[in-house]
């Protein structure tokens, strides 16, 4: 709103009248207290762009070119709803779209991998199945593989009974993206990890944060790896929508991670630092968060 | 003197132009004012058209006309019995812009001019000052510089009676104002100020001479150095008394006069932070109490034309007023506490046909519940909120005005969040924590956290609107800010024990 680079400044925002001078607004107060909010007076210059519309009315009516019904209606605009989740900048015109876009890419998603699954079931099964390590040692005994289809129940010892399974009793395809093996993502994982420690900061009693840029860090690498599962990217849509700024964003970021020890030079790109207490991770569902998290150091 | 109703004919019949070539025509016009105000060169002359004229008429043969001038010009220097006539038909002949240049380029053109303008016959001054309005109005930089000889007489004529000739000094003035700092300079020193206040003093009866001295101060208050020199000279005389007599529009006569006088006000206000000379002077008690009556009758739906040229300064005197204006002094100073039901009647009256004065009312909004207890419960009381809220969705900085006004309530009292929670802010700040808008994010986190310490109540509300979840994802939000204070929410107030037991019991 403001005008830079004048010589007296246009808006001029004051605090209570009696005693204060013009400060700008404290950062933090003394108790740690983020919220900077606190009722202003604005003195309007003259040039300000607030004034613009008024003035060229002024004026139309001197120079006699004022008429009372607008010509063409001025637009009203609505303001825009934007995924703020760090990495993704998909920006939407209604608020339904925005929840659609952040339901189905941004709720279930795994706290470890930054996998984005479809639903809450679906991200329970692969939790259990690709980060819990006693899910790895009781598979060894017993069918731990549950069917993937609500409601059926079986289980089986394998995953690649299980497939069996979804494809002869319920007509799955055999490219079911929902049911790709640990083992297809070996070199992606360790590829992953690298990224992870060079970019990201990591606090003692927090758990390690990862950007969840990763999940559009994975639109990248999976445009390489053809006929991925649907897992970790976006869908073709929303990476149309997300578009040339995510991938132009996503490739400083992801410039940034691979490269290390470059982080001190890349002042301007945006390094993700988050504090996320251990107790709460999105990708569970807000009342999981209170559990805590499988596998991870408290 | 203008009317407005004559501007709708001049619009619909002039040369011919079909509805579409005139839109195209303004449009155009509207986008030069706006590159010439982004140059800080926006200016604007008037022409005051003779009687039997209803539209500025131009020739459009120029070279018949700059022969005219030429030979009128030497007509007139022979002493002869047709000056009258001659002086008329030079004056016709002036609406040419090429005549003029050809005019002034002629040697002791304005000499003999003046030499009419102050001479013995009324007749041939009257059609003296109008040949130096014409002249005046040029759109050539260097013909209103030729008029300066002319100014000490048009100003010795403010004093005088006769209305039509004092209008011509005026608007001709008006018109020379803008045109140079040495224009001004001669026209400062020459007394224009003392010379307009005694005019407005002296003719306030007379509303045509009114609205001309509105719009020859409106002139030189746009300079951009008059907050300097001119501001203080006009303060210091009777101007501001005067200007804020005629803000009340007369019913008979019109708006011209009140629209020209509150332009004044406005200028004076915005150049300058210090308003308290015309605070003394009950100029916010005038503007606040002619923009409660302005905002019933369009709440009544008696949108008179042009009504938004005189609301649209004296919202601005009214939110720059207000910003000098010492919290103590705000009751006596505002008076009535319904001017937040104009502002209200305002936002949503002009919020679809003219979205800038719909956000000019919303600043106004802010700074009126800045620092008055009594004005926010105003707001309250009057159950102007749930309106307010409904224009959260709105852009291009009404809905972040709107929401600071909201937060200005939700900073008085506890009592008031919860009054807010109850009305629907917080459901719409859920949504508003969304935007694209960053500034819209960081104020709605600013209110949110304002509305859930207020009590527990707000607070179990929230989280029953799904507030915990949201607020997890704000955690992952780009922009550190935003991120802190979705996690300083969570940590100290929505997840203490009492909340989340509250919370789980409920499922």
């Amino acid at each position: 709103m403001q005008q830079p680079e004048s010589v007296r400044p246009l808006t001029t925002e004051r605090h209570h009248p009696t005693g204060d001078t013009h400060e700008l607004r404290p950062r933090e107060t003394e108790q740690g207290n983020p919220f900077t909010f606190t009722p202003q007076l604005i003195h309007l210059h003259k040039d300000h762009e607030l004034f613009e519309d008024g003035d060229i009315t002024r004026h139309m009516y001197l120079q006699d070119l004022y008429i009372s019904e607008a010509d063409d209606k001025p637009t009203l605009s609505v303001s825009e709803f934007a995924c703020h989740i760090s990495g993704c900048s998909a920006v939407f015109s209604t608020l339904e779209e925005y929840e659609h876009h952040y339901n189905s890419l941004h709720r279930h998603v795994c706290c470890s991998c930054r996998r984005s699954l479809p639903s809450a079931r679906l991200l329970d099964i692969h939790i259990q199945e690709w980060h819990d390590s006693l899910f790895a040692i009781l598979a060894q005994r017993q069918d731990m593989y549950q069917c993937l289809v609500e409601g059926c129940g079986q289980k089986f010892r394998t995953s690649k009974l299980r497939k069996d399974h979804l494809i002869r009793l319920h007509k799955y395809p055999p490219d079911f993206r929902f049911d790709k093996t640990k083992k297809d993502r070996g070199t992606r994982e360790t590829k992953r990890q690298q990224q992870k420690d060079t970019a990201m900061e990591v606090a003692d009693d927090v758990c390690e944060s990862e950007g969840v840029c990763e999940v559009m860090c994975d639109v990248l690498s999976n445009q390489l790896e053809h006929g991925e599962s649907m897992e970790t990217h976006v869908s073709q849509e929303e990476a149309r929508m997300a578009k040339s700024d995510s991938t132009e964003e996503h490739a400083d970021l992801s410039a940034a991670a691979h490269g290390a020890g470059n982080t001190s030079t890349e002042a301007t790109k945006p390094r993700y630092s988050y504090r996320v207490p251990t107790s709460v991770c999105f990708g569970h569902g807000s009342v999981r968060g209170f559990r805590g998290r499988r596998g991870r150091r408290k | 003197m203008w009317r407005l109703n004559k501007v709708r004919h001049k619009a619909a019949g002039r040369h011919g132009d079909s509805l579409e070539e005139l839109k195209l025509k303004r449009r155009e016009h509207e986008r030069a004012l706006r590159q010439a105000r982004r140059d800080r060169q926006l200016v604007s002359k008037r022409l005051l058209l003779n009687e039997d004229e209803d539209q500025p008429e131009v020739t459009m043969d120029t070279n018949s006309g700059e022969q005219d001038v030429v030979s009128l010009f030497h007509k007139l220097q022979q002493t002869g019995s047709e000056r009258e006539a001659r002086l008329k038909a030079l004056s016709k002949a002036l609406r040419d812009p090429s005549a003029q240049l050809a005019f002034i380029k002629q040697e002791n053109s304005m000499h003999l001019l003046v030499g009419f303008l102050t001479g013995s016959d009324a007749t041939c001054r009257l059609q003296a000052v109008r040949c130096l309005h014409e002249l005046s109005h040029s759109p050539h930089t260097n013909v209103a510089p030729a008029c300066l000889p002319a100014t000490p007489y048009l100003l010795t004529y403010l004093s005088g009676q006769s209305t039509k000739f004092t209008e011509l000094c005026l608007y001709t003035l008006g018109n020379l104002c803008p045109e140079s700092d040495v224009v001004k300079e001669k026209l400062l020193a020459q007394g224009i100020i003392p010379a307009l206040a005694n005019c407005i003093e002296n003719q306030r009866h007379n509303l045509a001479v009114v609205e001309a001295v509105g719009f020859t101060l409106s002139q030189l208050l746009q300079a951009k150095d008059a907050a300097e020199k001119i501001i203080p000279m006009v303060l210091a005389s009777s101007l501001p008394s005067h200007l804020l007599s005629v803000l009340t529009p007369d019913p008979d006569f019109g708006l011209a006069p009140a629209i020209e006088c509150a332009w004044c006000l406005h200028y004076l206000t915005c150049s300058t932070e210090d308003n308290r000379v015309l605070l003394a002077h009950g100029a916010l008690l005038k503007c606040s109490s002619l923009l409660v009556s302005l905002g019933a009758a369009v709440a009544e739906g008696n949108k008179e034309e042009g009504m938004e040229l005189l609301i649209c300064p004296l919202l601005r005197c009214v939110g720059n007023l207000l910003s000098s204006c010492p919290v103590e002094d705000l009751s006596t100073q505002v008076g009535d506490v319904h001017i937040v039901v104009a502002l209200c009647a305002l936002l949503q009256a002009y919020l679809q046909t003219q979205p800038a004065l719909a956000r000019e009312s919303a600043w106004v909004l802010n700074n009126l519940t800045a620092y008055s207890s009594a004005l926010c419960s105003a707001l309250l009381t009057f159950n102007l909120v749930p309106g307010l809220i409904q224009l959260l969705p709105f852009s291009q900085g009404i809905n972040t005005m709107i929401l600071r006004a909201l937060a200005n309530i939700a900073h008085k009292k506890k009592e008031f969040c919860v009054q807010l929670a109850h009305l629907g802010l917080l459901s719409a700040l859920c949504a508003t924590l969304k935007m694209a808008d960053q500034e819209m994010v960081i104020l709605s986190m600013d209110v949110l956290f304002m509305l859930v310490v207020s009590g527990p109540q707000v607070a179990e509300e929230f989280v029953r609107q799904g507030g915990l979840s949201l607020l997890e994802a704000i955690q992952y939000n780009s922009k550190g800010d935003i991120r802190r204070r979705a996690t300083h929410l969570l940590e100290h107030h929505l997840l203490s024990y009492s909340v989340v037991k509250t919370y789980l019991l409920n499922l």
